[in-house]
């Protein structure tokens, strides 16, 4: 089964946050998912401690840059996707999930500094790619957008397109059911009503999709 | 919650592909990995046992009965021998100082 892999070495991007939506709307669609969570922080052990894990999902912690690798084909396999929220700096640990990947996913705000920070794991990947002599599939995700593009969010995403990046539709928007997923655990249908539920849910089911159609290809 | 719109995961269509995991492939990944800075940043194991915080030193000759029975008691308990010193010590001031 495919590996996804998280990564900017920007923090604050909304990583975990797109690991934890990711990861729950696989698993409510049918999916076994395992979330690796290689962040320091521990963002993903946070949010499995606040309630009962949702269905067919489990989460590991505390996988540093030696045990990586390991880990990722110990659990890369039939009925299974593997997803790797990894910490927001340029560590080895990074380079080395990435070199795992079917899929890497570059979560970024639609910011200059979040882009031009973000930007240096897709130069990663391609460095990567030519090492290892194999194509690694890329794209980019906007994070915690608002319902109106900004000029600087339309640029950013122009500039990107431009260089032939693939960025998801839908992005993620911010939304206060997003954020809750660290208050309250789970996934997005347990949880008490934050705002518009539906169209978190929708949002969060929509990006879902897109990354599903791009890991079978569709 | 219905979903209106939901959808579902073909396990069948997620294939993996294998991947390189030999240790020559994981220089290449941390090679191309350094020249763009990404660099190891785990902080490194010290091997073996620390360093004793017990640099001082007693140049002491005892009785030999006295020498054993600290040695004795030393290895009983999993100490060293300067830790029973420092216990005398601390009691010797606590009591007849």
């Amino acid at each position: 089964m495919p590996t996804i892999v998280i990564a900017s070495p920007k923090g604050g991007a909304g990583k975990s946050t797109t690991a934890i939506i990711l990861g729950t709307e696989l698993a409510h669609a049918g999916a076994e998912v395992v979330l690796l969570d290689c962040d320091p922080n521990g963002s993903l052990s946070l949010w499995a401690s606040r309630s009962a894990l949702p269905d067919r999902t489990s989460v590991l912690e505390g996988i540093g840059e030696s045990e990586i690798v390991r880990t990722i084909k110990q659990h890369d396999r039939d009925g299974r996707i593997v997803i790797v929220d990894l910490e927001g700096v340029a560590s080895r640990l990074v380079s080395r999930a990435i070199s795992q990947a079917d899929l890497v996913v570059t979560p970024m705000r639609a910011t200059t500094l979040d882009a031009t920070i973000g930007v240096r794991a897709l130069a990663l990947i391609a460095e990567e790619e030519e090492a290892l002599d194999r194509k690694i599939r890329h794209l980019v995700v906007f994070t915690m957008t608002k319902a109106i593009k900004s000029k600087q969010h339309r640029g950013i995403a122009e500039s990107l397109a431009g260089q032939g990046v693939d960025l998801v539709n839908p992005p993620l928007m911010e939304r206060a059911a997003f954020s809750a997923l660290f208050e309250f655990g789970g996934d997005l249908r347990a949880m008490p009503p934050q705002g518009n539920m539906d169209a978190a849910i929708e949002n969060a089911r929509e990006f879902a999709q897109a990354i599903y159609q791009r890991l079978t290809g569709e | 919650m219905a979903d209106p719109k939901p959808f579902a995961v073909d396990i069948g269509r997620l294939k993996s592909r294998a991947k390189d995991t030999s240790t020559q492939a994981l220089e290449k990944t941390d090679r191309a990995g350094e020249e763009h800075g990404f660099v190891a940043r785990s902080p490194e194991k010290r091997r073996g046992r620390k360093p004793s915080p017990r640099t001082g030193q007693v140049h002491a000759k005892v009785m030999p009965n006295v020498s054993d029975e600290i040695a004795d008691e030393a290895r009983r308990r999993g100490i060293t021998q300067g830790v029973i010193i420092e216990e005398a010590w601390r009691l010797y001031k606590e009591n007849i100082r």
